[in-house]
């Protein structure tokens, strides 16, 4: 390519264009790949291992949720001599994509954990195998409550070994400084943000990413004013919508929270400026390692109507595993084991799905789990919700945050945004 | 080739009959095309295929669920489906102001920066250098240092607190987030046409300079009659590269906005990346990319012409 300043060849003029237009020819192509690699998933899937070695797919990049991948593979090869577990770290937005892209060229890995609410768009792609054959003979499947399994067609897909969701944490030496105890009623939230903002602090954070963590982030506000996604109210989100824009206009949550994803509004929380955060049970290692005050749970104040989604990661057999007995026993040794369970409990703070894991000591003793586990019965929901079509679980996750995140930035009036959200769900809820 | 070798060719071919001259030129081509094949062979796998299957997925039903399976053809509802939800109108307006501003900046950053290098001092090699690291610097690793020096607590709005003031919301307004995640594109992609321009300007003969010294040229003379004239055909092929490198606007967009708030950042490629692979309809998502393919398409032809009536003037 000739970028100097050549002067002047009467017998080259005739070429130039053509070059010209060979260049105009590469950057079209050039431009065409780029857009095309911008929007295709980057592939990447590994082979399923030989009889002998397991493979595990996971989004974890937190320690804590690392090493209960760790413990379980030293777990599980500790109890099955010559097995190798293999732990392979995927990131959480391409974790779909290359399980599709894997399904497409029939490989894939024996064991993938995965974000639950995925569960039917991953069934649908063919990316999971069903495991009612397994499922139907485990002596402790009567353990596990209806919310964690996943089914599509009346066939189960996958099973959590636990669950997540969210609460408020709060920040001891902030509210005993404000004079205000830890909120049980949204009133009594709003009156303590306000002391504290008095104070000179902040109110609280949470994520606002326009994405499927905003959504589920937004989900308890918009059902303490009445929200129900199986039959949705334009007057109820809007009445949601307009008491967290408040806490913008108030200065009790930034606009910046928009940028933010789940991890960000808690490491500001534990910087210690921040009276509140509504975020979730995995966060006690962090909590732990971090936060240099004092600090609690309570469960989100929501009034009578308020529900929490049920989150967590869901655990099955990779469509194209060649290991699948394997892959079963691992999910039995581990994930669906009261061992397991407890190992997760331990290492980052997961709620174990087993009734019987539930009652133990480890979750009723713990004041920082106590108040998620009571979180679970009380006004635990679906994630994702029952009455929304497999088909429109993404879309209607990606309309809810990107709903959310329009009134948090102020791109969108609480009601106007509550319309267009209405209109959506009205199309995704009556899709087939 | 000498002269004398030259020469000897020619006292050895006169014998040699016209029939088997063209046989050896038309083997000779022969073999060189034999050479092309294993490039063409890689450019049809890797470009053709793929946009042929873009174009057939963009006019097809494709979901997660019938991506292994037939795609049925439902003609252009998959582009009529995105207009009517109002995102790609949307969507197109961000890329084009996008494109503007990225492209602006980035050819008059570039050239000013190409300018102020031209000399051949450590201190430019240093900076040079220092522009090739960041110019080599993944957009991921980019995005997530501007994210954080953008942020509330973030070094420029640190700056501001020293003086008084608030923080200003470059990411998370809707007026400003656009602009922001432009302006660092716009930054990324100086020290690519930085080195351009000034390849082109050092290849300014010595002499030029001194003449036009002697004529009383100022430096800005110089900037503008001289370099400028200089790097013009350079900032041609510079501006459409540019205008490419905009148009795919989706890793800074990614990591500093995911397309918010709400929807104020949703560009062709990132609307296209939204629809594909995390709605799941690939369909959709394909509709979006060829819109923007066509797009550089047209700006390409418009582009080709104007530079061959130019020539040929």
């Amino acid at each position: 390519m000739a970028f100097t300043a050549e002067p002047h060849q009467p017998g080259r003029r005739r070429r130039r264009p053509r070059l010209r237009l060979a260049l105009v020819a590469g950057a079209v192509a050039a431009t065409a790949g780029l857009i095309l690699s911008g929007c295709s998933g980057s592939g990447g899937s590994s082979t399923a291992g030989g009889s002998n070695t397991l493979t595990v797919w996971h989004y974890f990049s937190d320690p804590n949720q690392v090493k209960v991948m760790t413990d379980f593979a030293a777990l599980f090869e500790k109890d099955n001599a010559g097995v190798t577990v293999k732990n392979v770290y995927v990131p959480y937005d391409q974790m779909d994509q290359k399980l599709i892209a894997s399904a497409g060229a029939k490989t894939g890995p024996d064991v993938v954990v995965f974000n639950g609410a995925d569960a039917s768009n991953l069934a649908l792609s063919g990316t999971l195998a069903p495991m009612d054959s397994q499922w139907s003979s485990f002596a402790d499947k009567g353990q596990f409550p209806s919310s964690v399994i996943h089914k599509l067609n009346g066939k189960t897909y996958a099973v959590q070994g636990y669950v997540n969701l969210l609460g408020l944490w709060y920040n001891k030496d902030i509210l005993d400084a404000a004079g205000v105890t830890p909120p049980t009623t949204l009133d009594q939230l709003d009156s303590a943000m306000a002391k504290v903002k008095a104070a000179g602090k902040s109110g609280i954070t949470l994520s606002g990413l326009p994405n499927s963590q905003g959504e589920w982030q937004a989900y308890p506000w918009l059902t303490a004013a009445g929200f129900d996604l199986a039959k949705p109210s334009t007057s109820a989100l809007t009445a949601g919508f307009s008491r967290v824009a408040g806490w913008v206009d108030k200065g009790y949550l930034s606009k910046e929270s928009t940028t933010w994803d789940q991890t960000v509004p808690f490491q500001k929380f534990a910087a210690g400026d921040v009276a509140f955060a509504e975020n979730g049970n995995w966060q006690i290692g962090t909590a732990k390692s971090t936060a240099k005050f004092h600090y609690g749970v309570v469960p989100l104040p929501l009034g009578s109507k308020g529900k929490v989604y049920l989150g967590g990661e869901g655990e099955g057999i990779g469509a194209f595993s060649k290991n699948k007995d394997l892959a079963w026993k691992y999910l039995q040794a581990t994930y669906y084991s009261s061992k397991g369970q407890l190992i997760a409990l331990k290492d980052s703070g997961t709620i174990p799905a087993r009734a019987d894991t539930a009652a133990d000591s480890a979750v009723t003793g713990d004041p920082l789990i106590k108040p998620f586990a009571e979180s679970v019965s009380k006004m635990g929901a679906n994630y994702p919700g029952t009455k929304v079509p497999p088909a429109s679980v993404a879309n209607q996750q990606l309309a809810g945050g990107q709903a959310w995140s329009s009134v948090l930035g102020g791109s969108q009036s609480p009601s106007a945004a509550a319309a267009a959200y209405k209109q959506q769900l009205d199309q995704l809820l009556s899709a087939k | 080739m000498t002269t004398a070798q030259r020469s000897h060719h020619r006292t050895a071919r006169p014998g040699s009959s016209p029939a088997p001259l063209a046989r050896r030129r038309r083997r000779s081509l022969d073999a060189r095309l034999l050479y092309v094949l294993p490039a063409a062979a890689v450019l049809a796998v890797l470009a053709a295929f793929p946009l042929v299957q873009l174009v057939r997925m963009s006019v097809s039903a494709v979901t997660s669920a019938t991506l292994s399976t037939n795609w049925a053809f439902v003609g252009l509802s998959n582009f009529v489906k995105s207009w009517q939800q109002g995102d790609t109108p949307a969507a197109l307006l961000n890329t084009l102001v996008f494109v503007v501003i990225v492209t602006a900046l980035g050819l008059v950053g570039g050239f000013a920066a190409a300018v102020a290098l031209r000399a051949n001092t450590k201190a430019s090699a240093i900076l040079l250098g220092l522009m090739v690291f960041v110019w080599a610097l993944p957009p991921v690793v980019n995005g997530s240092v501007w994210k954080f020096l953008l942020g509330d607590n973030g070094l420029f709005n640190s700056v501001f607190h020293l003086f008084g003031a608030s923080s200003f919301p470059f990411l998370y307004d809707t007026r400003f987030a656009l602009l922001s995640v432009a302006l660092v594109n716009s930054w990324a992609i100086i020290p690519f046409n930085a080195l351009v321009f000034r390849a082109a300007i050092l290849g300014i003969p010595e002499e030029v300079y001194e003449a036009a010294q002697l004529d009383g040229a100022s430096p800005w003379q110089e900037i503008r009659h001289i370099m400028m004239a200089a790097v013009r055909p350079t900032t041609l092929v510079l501006a459409v590269l540019t205008i490419v490198y905009a148009f795919r606007s989706f890793d800074f967009i990614y990591v500093m906005t995911y397309g918010g708030p709400g929807k104020a950042t949703n560009t062709l490629p990132f609307l296209g990346y939204l629809q594909a692979f995390v709605r799941y309809d690939f369909g959709l998502g394909s509709s979006t990319a060829i819109i923007a393919v066509l797009f550089v398409i047209v700006l390409a032809v418009v582009y080709a012409r104007s530079v061959r009536k130019e020539e040929l003037d």
